[in-house]
């Protein structure tokens, strides 16, 4: 081709404005069609989320069939918890009302592991106020047991000064009821 | 169990939310600014001979239009990197969102590359037409793309290429700076960081960014120029360290600014950014970015521009002050980028932050990061030479 300088600088122009132009109708091609209808999302986004299936459940979900657990756990300082935040998803469990799988029962040390994901005084997300948090093993050494201890061996796990304030009552260290 | 007891965990202070035990935008976002910063001050370099007919800047003009090139192509990698799911950032491109200032700086990345490929492809029309004819092969095909198929070098066509460049320098100096002044405003536009959320970040990250730039070109030219055993232009340095010597006082007068109005206004959170310029930070800001990286340049740069020094020693004494100020800038960034996550939401407790060599953010990713710029500034210098034929002839 013989074309001036001139007119090549021109056709580089054109080029890019071409390039530009093309680029937006890529960047129509490629939006989904639902996007921008309700906000800056895809619109089928939520149709879409709907239909994926529930895994988690409420505390009383597992208290109509676990109503030993429950009685404890409704009158324990963990009434707030979760019982999914320790022991697993519902849906692992329960499928159509029916049991489907064991979820797994945390055992000696994996108890003070779990235990301490919340009152561990390292983590210093809140204060004292709102939750007791230790340091092991210096709260095994004040309170006198074996270092081997895990939480469970005093603590209940549901209600975890149920069996500290019994003892107490019974040994007369307290005050019935306080 | 062990982890949470090791020394680390202990070096944490006070109250700090767990989420905030982590700094999150780690190296890669501490080279993001970095890395883009090098391109606006290479840019200036360029503009200033381009637009401003700074002429004692020729030897380097090329050079630094070159350079910019290299890190623009990089400027995003860092970024990429940090994500966990890269190929995602299209998303963001495709549909930007006002709320979403990542999507401004990809346009304005994407315009800022298309204008400086032009730049370069119009400045070296000449050589590359000369070259062309010279070339065989796939190369010559690529220097045919690059002259737009022309071989027109006539007086007129020159003097079209030159109304060009200046239009495109022109509109590529604003351009460069709402660049860098743009990834200012992102840590600027961080409301729940009292260290970044301000209006001056904009404009320190603007002034450092030109320190850096310059200081790299200044230390790129003397160091390739050495090894390649050619000469310095010494009136090309000189003009090279005033500059930097106007910007880095600019740079250097805002950093301490911000601090000062920290302390003097006394707002909202100046007993944690006290805390943390004193505690955590207090020796890479105080010693290392202020005392060493600041105060000694600027009494080097005083000394230069005051005293007359015997040009070898002038040049030398450039090529220090260049890599202790673009070492100033690397710390200033982290300080801003690091040390501004250091801080828990809590306002009551630090972090700490340990880098890691082989993280996908580590020491050796940083590395490998800061490496590929030259890698392309190689290859660039195999199609585009770096000097122009007549640049032996200005030298003293």
């Amino acid at each position: 081709m013989d074309l001036s300088y001139r007119k090549r600088l021109f056709i580089l122009l054109l080029s890019i404005c071409l390039l530009a132009g093309g680029g937006l109708l890529f960047k129509k091609l490629l939006v989904p069609k639902s996007f921008g209808v309700y906000g800056p999302y895809r619109a089928d986004a939520i149709a879409e989320a709907a239909l994926v299936p529930v895994r988690h459940g409420t505390n009383n979900s597992c208290f109509k069939c676990h109503p030993y657990e429950a009685k404890i756990h409704k009158k324990g300082l963990h009434q707030t918890i979760s019982c999914e935040s320790c022991h697993g998803t519902y849906a692992d469990h329960v499928a159509e009302g029916k049991k489907i799988g064991t979820l797994p029962v945390k055992k000696e040390k994996e108890i003070t592991t779990l235990c301490l994901k919340c009152h561990n005084t390292e983590i210093k997300a809140r204060s004292e106020e709102v939750i007791k948090t230790v340091a092991m093993p210096n709260h095994l050494k004040d309170q006198k047991v074996k270092l081997t201890h895990n939480c469970n061996q005093c603590h209940h796990v549901h209600a975890p000064l149920k069996y500290i304030i019994r003892a107490k009552q019974i040994t007369g260290l307290m005050e019935a009821g306080s | 169990m062990d982890a949470v007891h090791s020394p680390t965990a202990m070096l944490i202070s006070n109250f700090v939310f767990p989420n905030d035990l982590h700094v999150h935008w780690s190296m890669m976002i501490v080279l993001y600014p970095y890395i883009t910063g090098l391109v606006d001050g290479a840019f200036i370099i360029a503009a200033l001979y381009y637009l401003f007919d700074v002429k004692s800047l020729k030897p380097v003009a090329r050079f630094s239009l070159l350079f910019a090139l290299a890190f623009l192509c990089c400027a995003t990698l860092p970024l990429l990197l940090h994500l966990g799911r890269p190929e995602r950032n299209f998303n963001m491109l495709l549909t930007p969102s006002p709320s979403s200032a990542m999507a401004g700086f990809g346009y304005i990345y994407a315009v800022s590359m298309g204008v400086l490929v032009f730049i370069v492809l119009f400045v070296y029309r000449p050589d590359l037409v000369e070259l062309r004819a010279t070339s065989k092969g796939w190369l010559q095909l690529l220097y045919r793309a690059l002259t737009f198929d022309s071989i027109d070098l006539s007086k007129k066509a020159l003097a079209l290429d030159r109304k060009i460049i200046r239009f495109l320098v022109g509109i590529g100096i604003p351009i460069a700076v709402v660049l860098h002044g743009y990834v200012g405003f992102i840590f600027g536009g961080v409301k729940a960081n009292p260290t970044w959320s301000t209006p001056l970040m904009p404009v320190i990250f603007l002034f450092s960014a030109c320190v850096s730039g310059i200081s790299a070109i200044i230390l790129a030219y003397i160091v390739i120029r050495k090894v390649k055993g050619r000469s310095i232009d010494h009136a090309c340095i000189k003009t090279c360290i005033k500059t930097l010597t106007l910007f880095f006082i600019l740079a250097f007068t805002f950093e301490m600014l911000e601090v000062f109005s920290h302390s003097y206004l006394k707002s909202g959170y100046h007993h944690m950014v006290e805390g943390l310029l004193n505690g955590p930070l207090a020796s890479s800001f105080w010693l290392w970015q202020v005392k060493i990286c600041s105060v000694i340049p600027l009494f080097i740069l005083g000394v230069m521009a005051m005293v007359t020094i015997k040009n070898y020693i002038y040049n030398f004494t450039a090529a220090v002050v260049s890599a202790i100020l673009l070492l100033q800038v690397l710390i200033m960034r982290w300080n801003v980028v690091i040390g501004g996550q250091l801080m828990s939401k809590s306002a009551r407790g630090y972090t700490q932050f340990h880098p890691e060599w082989f993280d996908k953010e580590g020491i050796l990713a940083v590395i490998i990061v800061m490496t590929i710029p030259f890698i392309i500034l190689f290859v660039l210098s195999k199609i585009f030479p770096f000097w122009a034929a007549d640049s032996e002839t200005n030298v003293k």
